[in-house]
């Protein structure tokens, strides 16, 4: 058995909405480039875990493709049909085995330039209820969820077009985000085109062509690999119910749990002091206060107050999302892995221009399914 | 156990979809049928000769680019009379489906194998060679089929 698993290389793509080149050599470009960084070899790697998605990826066991040109040809390898972040879960339970010491962990996407996201994750809602009268898909999902929370809170157009700008902002120095916008404004932003109100065009994140890929090591192991590993303290992933009409959208409780469940491992006790930054997955800019407060990163409803006051920015008490997030790039199922690589350069104090002064823990999330349905919780460490 | 079933009908109108393909190894392979020549990569490295030729070794995890040209004749390696199609319709006239290892190459090309009368005839290790369309245009089907020599 190991007991403590580390983060110990990291490596993402630029993101882009129409890459230049396949998936094959996206991947084998990015994974090549990663082990050369690290000074190691395929060799150096017990187990391979890919996220992909056959719908998402236009056929079938999507993996079968990409494998060999991660160095996994001939070795033990495996898939995650979610995000990356859930990937990376598969990888920890597998070194925590002790069967295995290292892992390597990949999400990759084309969802920049080859499928129309929100059409085909229209096909995954509940086949009775759902899917047949096409009311209910990921958009209009979040548009509930926008709606609700913004009634309740007094959070309004120009709150949400604030939140919006900060996370543009943040990608306009992320030199991997797809969203480049230095002219972006609130008014623009209010302005942007409509989609299911409140939500307008520019409140949605980028979904791109990209790939984001994770080096992890058994403590036993991890210092051969690095002087600055990112610890892997707590993990949580929790789901609520597929069908939408069964689900409280606001009160988020299985992102609680799930969060809850990590912060105890990590013996945390109270994130709004102890957690200096994180690093979620919003695939609308909306999502953003409704994920963090359940993730007991600030108060429930104080949204507006943490958009006014700028705690969430780069320069704020709890930064969220300094690398803009997904609003700067959403590789669809290499998005979650990259907010872990995201925090894993904060924590290692390469985050460049995003850089937050002496950040020591993060929260890293991850979702998938209709507004957010399924969510996963890292806590990490330097 | 039984339960009451009934089925939903609806539609899968995904539209017309796209895929980004790696045009480097079809390419060079199908322009080589076009001049009736059977190409291929050779790793530096570890020597493996791919049919069709990725730009990349997936032992070695390194880009090839020495291309080289393999011979029109190789062996038998497995072969399947064909009596029925995908569907399970009984095909009117069976055809042999095979597996050939072209001499120098580390692959193995697939294709449809002629110049038998009786199948219990034919065995593996049977040397074959490459017959070519009347015309040749640069694509996959310009290799007609493998004969018995």
């Amino acid at each position: 058995m190991n007991e403590r698993v580390a983060v110990v290389g990291y490596k993402q793509t630029k993101h882009t909405i129409d890459s230049p080149v396949a998936r094959e050599r996206m991947v084998y470009e990015l994974v090549k480039s990663l082990y050369h960084d690290m000074g190691i070899t395929k060799d150096d790697i017990d187990t391979f875990v890919l996220a992909s998605n056959d719908f998402t990826d236009g056929r079938t066991i999507s993996e079968v493709f990409t494998v060999p040109r991660i160095g996994a040809y001939m070795k033990d390898e495996t898939k995650v049909e979610a995000d990356g972040l859930n990937a990376a879960l598969y990888a920890y339970m597998r070194i925590l085995t002790g069967l295995y010491n290292t892992a390597l962990v990949i999400g990759f996407s084309m969802a920049g330039s080859e499928f129309r996201v929100p059409l085909t994750q229209s096909y995954t809602m509940d086949p009775a209820y759902e899917r047949p009268r096409g009311i209910i898909n990921f958009y209009s999902t979040a548009a509930l969820q926008a709606g609700a929370y913004m009634k309740k809170y007094k959070f309004t157009d120009e709150d949400l077009a604030q939140l919006t700008l900060k996370n543009i902002r943040n990608a306009n120095n992320n030199p991997f985000a797809a969203r480049k916008d230095p002219g972006a404004s609130v008014e623009k932003i209010l302005g942007s085109r409509p989609l299911y109100l409140p939500l307008r065009e520019a409140h949605v994140s980028t979904y791109a062509d990209g790939a984001c890929a994770v080096v992890l090591s058994s403590k036993k192991t991890a210092k051969k690999f690095t002087d600055k590993p990112v610890w892997i303290d707590g993990v949580g992933h929790f789901m609520d119910t597929y069908y939408v009409g069964d689900r409280d959208l606001l009160a988020m409780e299985h992102l609680t749990a799930a969060a809850k469940k990590a912060y105890k491992m990590a013996g945390i006790k109270n994130p709004k002091k102890e957690i200096d930054l994180a690093e979620i997955h919003t695939n609308f800019a909306s999502e953003e206060p409704v994920l963090t407060e359940a993730l007991g990163l600030f108060k429930p409803g104080s949204g507006k107050d943490v958009v006014k006051s700028g705690a969430s920015a780069i320069t704020g008490t709890l930064p969220v999302n300094p690398s803009g997030g997904p609003l700067g790039a959403n590789p669809v199922n290499a998005t979650g892995l990259i907010r872990l690589a995201e925090a894993s350069a904060q924590l290692r104090k390469e985050a460049g221009q995003n850089q937050i002064k002496g950040a020591k823990t993060a929260v890293v999330h991850a979702q998938d399914g209709p507004g957010a349905q399924l969510n996963t919780v890292f806590i990490v460490r330097r | 156990m039984t339960q009451e079933t009934r089925i939903i009908e609806s539609t899968w109108d995904l539209t017309a979809y796209q895929f980004k393909i790696e045009a480097d190894a079809l390419s060079l392979f199908v322009k080589g049928l076009k001049d009736r020549k059977i190409l291929g990569r050779k790793c530096g490295t570890c020597g493996t000769v791919y049919v069709p030729g990725p730009t990349y070794c997936r032992k070695c995890l390194i880009d090839i680019d020495q291309v080289v040209e393999v011979s029109q004749e190789g062996r038998l390696d497995a072969f399947t009379v064909s009596l029925a199609d995908v569907r399970g319709k009984a095909v009117d006239n069976p055809f042999i489906s095979c597996t050939v290892k072209l001499d120098g190459s580390d692959s193995f090309l697939m294709g449809v194998l002629e110049g038998w009368t009786d199948w219990r005839s034919v065995k593996e290790g049977m040397r074959v060679k490459v017959v070519w369309k009347d015309v040749t245009q640069g694509a996959l089907a310009d290799l007609s089929h493998f004969q018995l020599i």
